[in-house]
């Protein structure tokens, strides 16, 4: 265990080397570049590659190749990036491969503003790629969250062998704060499964009872086939419905019936709360102190936080909000991930609080929007 | 009965996609020729190699061979193969696609791998025509020719690969043609034993969509045309590299150079740290 | 304990490298936790630059990143003295380098805690971009609640050798004028 003073970017950077990172792509895009910069300094010196592709598009098709010859993979981008990623990230899906893309929001549509943050992509990285898919994204709102979250999206990715996104924005990746980092059998790592059938009986898309298949690499003699077609249990390309039903299910489904290994959130002053305020990532640390501040007049008010943004943590939602007669959601954005909040509070009273704001919106800036309500 | 190239495919997946007629099955077979070369002399072994494709119909081969092989998206299985090849450099690893996916598509990938000059072999089987989808114009389609998308004519120039990747210094550039079998195994053999990007371009037909537009009435006269054109040469001259269709056609390796190779400059950076 | 702390000055007076110093030696030779955000203009010389730290013995503490009542504030340049008044908790402690002309402050209600930390540097130390470091050493050892050797720590982890004994030294005389006081 070590005690370091970090920004977001570098406590990205350091979670994933803690969780095993042995190559990095990337292209330089802000407000993610620090994470880029930091590696190409300190994984060469752990026995890892990092290297500057010509875009987004190559950066991700090529820590899929690398997560295929056997180590733990990512990059990091921001929404422009992200975009070109897309048809890599529905690759990486239907290929089942474990690798990490640390995704920092900026402002958008387009270029907006580099520098300065938001929540805008919180969909984007719901629904962005094409085809049917679970996709797991973790948002931290502190430095030190950032730093566990990233270990636990690679531990999530092996596991599963998915992609997974820890979504951060600009505002936490500039933040410092201290973290406490952990050293080697301080902290769960997770790799994905070997084989354990003769060379000649492996299939690669044959499922355990997790409806995860044991993953061999490329070089390791099973004659492994990567195939983005749809594709039976041994990756051979057909045009049935059997097939394409089987396949997307199992896909969507190994993420659903492993949800409980996935979600992550925290509840605060819930127990007797009358208004529940579900805000995640930086926005949430704005509202923390915004409840604090009303619990401290009297108003029974709690925070429900969801780490893992995709899939939320619903049973800890609706419980959160059981004794609530509002619900509102406080987001730095014009208010969408409400839409997933009140698919689970069908019978509450949900409210969207969108304060757009370049940092991070104010407890006062919140306040204002939400009194008319309270 | 069993060929003794059969063990480098996934017999059981046989037949094949390609049509009658199609160039695509030479390139493969003078492949698995140059890859069986090697393996019986002992510079590496079966599973040391990887084939990765992209979409296209010359991608489709990875569908059939046993090795490791990966059929990614369209354009891009280079950085996919730079990816593996950085991390188990031990692979010979093998791109195969048209001239759709690696010139278009994929083409700035290609154009940064012969820059930083990446360990790869990469095939591209130019058939001058998107066949897979089903005859649309190509960057390498010649002047004037119909397309689907060019129904009034082509108006667009071609690109010369070759030229390109001279100019970007890469270390083995070379044009064959399914006219001359023996040839294009003599240059992928080479092209594996090669540090750093080698290039191989292979002329092909597609009969289907590209030569029934060009008037041809089956495949061995559109074959019979491109080997009439087809001409090899001992390290032609670059400037003689231009395709005008109905002209002669040169094919031979163009470009030799022997710069270091990225993986090798790759973990020489590394190795720093390792050492110390 | 939770302080708000508010560094403000022009760029190029080393405000951010202060700030680092500050969090650096609180979170990890004060078991402190700390949230530190910085904020500067596109230039790197003129134009305002603030670091915003939040010192807290535990992490429920943290919360909103930014200082809304600063207990704390110091000012390298008076200038920005009216533009971030709003920012001040009553009764906050407010050091002001005073080698720069300060005309009417506009604010009431604050300890006002003088010292011509610029002047000092280039007297003492021969070198005016230490100032900001003599600036640190008054505030640490008026405050108490860092200690003077996880300062000098975090300056050994941050400043390259050819400026650690001089941003050392001008820290020291920074601590300095707070016994002078006393």
């Amino acid at each position: 265990m070590k005690v370091e003073y970090l920004t977001g970017n570098y406590a990205i950077a350091e979670g994933a080397m803690t969780a095993g990172l042995k190559f990095y792509a990337g292209y330089p895009i802000t407000p993610s570049s620090e994470i880029f910069e930091y590696l190409a300094k300190e994984l060469p010196k752990v026995g890892g590659i990092v290297v500057q592709f010509e875009d987004e598009i190559a950066s991700i098709n090529a820590i899929i190749g690398a997560s295929w010859a056997g180590v733990k993979a990512m990059t990091a981008t921001s929404g422009p990036g992200f975009s070109l990623m897309l048809e890599g990230l529905s690759l990486a899906i239907m290929i089942e491969t474990p690798l990490v893309i640390a995704y920092v929001m900026r402002t958008g549509p387009s270029t907006g503003i580099a520098t300065k943050s938001g929540q805008y992509d919180v969909m984007q990285v719901r629904w962005g790629a094409h085809g049917n898919y679970e996709i797991v994204a973790y948002a931290p709102w502190s430095v030190q969250e950032a730093y566990d979250l990233t270990i636990k999206s690679f531990n999530v990715s092996e596991l599963l062998r998915i992609p997974v996104i820890l979504l951060s924005d600009a505002t936490l990746v500039h933040l410092w704060e201290r973290v406490v980092m952990k050293g080697p059998g301080e902290v769960v790592i997770v790799d994905r499964k070997k084989p354990k059938v003769p060379k000649d009986m492996y299939k690669p898309y044959e499922p355990d009872e997790d409806l995860v298949p044991p993953m061999a690499c490329f070089g390791e003699g099973y004659r492994v086939l990567v195939e983005s077609l749809t594709h039976d249990e041994r990756g051979y390309y057909k045009t049935t419905n059997e097939v394409q039903r089987k396949l997307v299910w199992r896909l969507v489904n190994k993420v659903r019936k492993n949800k409980h290994l996935v979600v992550d959130s925290a509840s605060y002053f819930v127990d007797d709360a009358e208004y529940v305020i579900v805000a995640y990532g930086t926005t949430a640390r704005s509202v923390y102190a915004l409840v604090k501040e009303l619990r401290s007049k009297g108003v029974r008010i709690g925070l429900f936080r969801p780490k893992s943004l995709w899939p939320i943590d619903d049973d800890a939602l609706v419980k959160a909000c059981s004794k609530a007669k509002k619900v509102f959601v406080v987001e730095n954005n014009v208010g969408v991930y409400v839409n997933e909040v009140c698919r689970f509070l069908k019978n509450k009273d949900v409210i969207s609080i969108p304060v757009i704001d370049l940092d991070i919106p104010s407890p006062e800036d919140i306040l204002n929007v939400m009194r008319e309500w309270l | 009965m069993s060929h003794p190239l059969d063990r480098y495919l996934r017999t059981d997946r046989l037949p094949h996609i390609w049509c009658p007629g199609c160039g695509i099955g030479i390139v493969v077979s003078a492949m698995l020729r140059a890859i069986d070369k090697h393996i019986s002399e002992g510079h590496f072994s079966h599973d040391d190699v990887a084939v990765v494709s992209g979409i296209g119909c010359a991608a489709r081969a990875t569908l059939y061979l046993n090795f490791d092989s990966a059929h990614v998206i369209h354009g891009r299985a280079i950085p996919f193969a730079i990816g593996l090849k950085l991390v188990k450099p031990r692979l010979k690893v093998i791109v195969i696609g048209g001239d759709g996916d690696i010139a278009a598509i994929g083409g700035n990938h290609l154009l940064h791998a012969a820059r930083r000059n990446v360990d790869l072999t990469v095939i591209m089987v130019n058939n001058m025509i998107y066949g897979m989808t089903g005859g649309q114009v190509a960057p390498t389609t010649p002047p004037t020719i119909y397309t689907t998308t060019t129904p009034y004519g082509n108006y667009e120039y071609p690109i010369n690969v070759i030229k390109l990747l001279s100019a970007l210094n890469t270390n083995y550039v070379a044009r064959a043609s399914i006219t001359h079998p023996h040839l294009i195994e003599r240059y992928i053999y080479k092209a594996l034993s090669i540090e750093g990007l080698a290039f191989i371009e292979v002329l092909s037909t597609c009969p289907e969509v590209f030569g029934r537009h060009l008037g041809f009435k089956n495949a061995v006269e559109f074959f019979n045309k491109l080997k009439e054109m087809v001409r090899p040469y001992e390290k032609p001259p670059i400037e003689r590299s231009d395709i005008v269709w109905g002209n002669e056609i040169v094919i031979g390796e163009y470009v030799i150079n022997n710069r270091e190779g990225f993986v090798r400059s790759v973990y020489k950076s590394l190795n720093k740290w390792c050492k110390g | 304990m939770r302080y708000e702390l508010l560094v403000v000055g022009r760029g190029g007076q080393g405000v951010l490298l202060l700030g680092r110093i500050l969090g650096l030696a609180a979170a990890k030779y004060c078991n402190l936790y700390v949230t530190s955000c910085e904020s500067y203009a596109a230039e790197t010389r003129g134009g305002d630059s603030r670091v915003d730290l939040i010192l807290a013995s535990s992490e429920d503490e943290l919360d909103y990143i930014k200082v809304r009542g600063a207990d704390i504030a110091l000012f390298l340049h008076p200038n920005s003295l009216a533009k971030f008044s709003n920012l001040l908790k009553d009764r906050s402690k407010v050091f002001i380098d005073s080698s720069f002309p300060i005309q009417s402050l506009g604010i009431r209600n604050v300890e006002l805690i003088k010292a011509p930390y610029t002047k000092l540097a280039e007297k003492e130390l021969k070198n005016v971009r230490v100032a900001n470091m003599v600036a640190l050493g008054h505030l640490v050892g008026t405050l108490k609640i860092l200690t003077q050797e996880s300062i000098e720590r975090a300056i050994d982890d941050l400043v390259s050798t050819e400026w650690r004994d001089l941003n050392k030294k001008a820290f020291k005389l920074g601590v300095r004028i707070t016994n002078d006081e006393h």
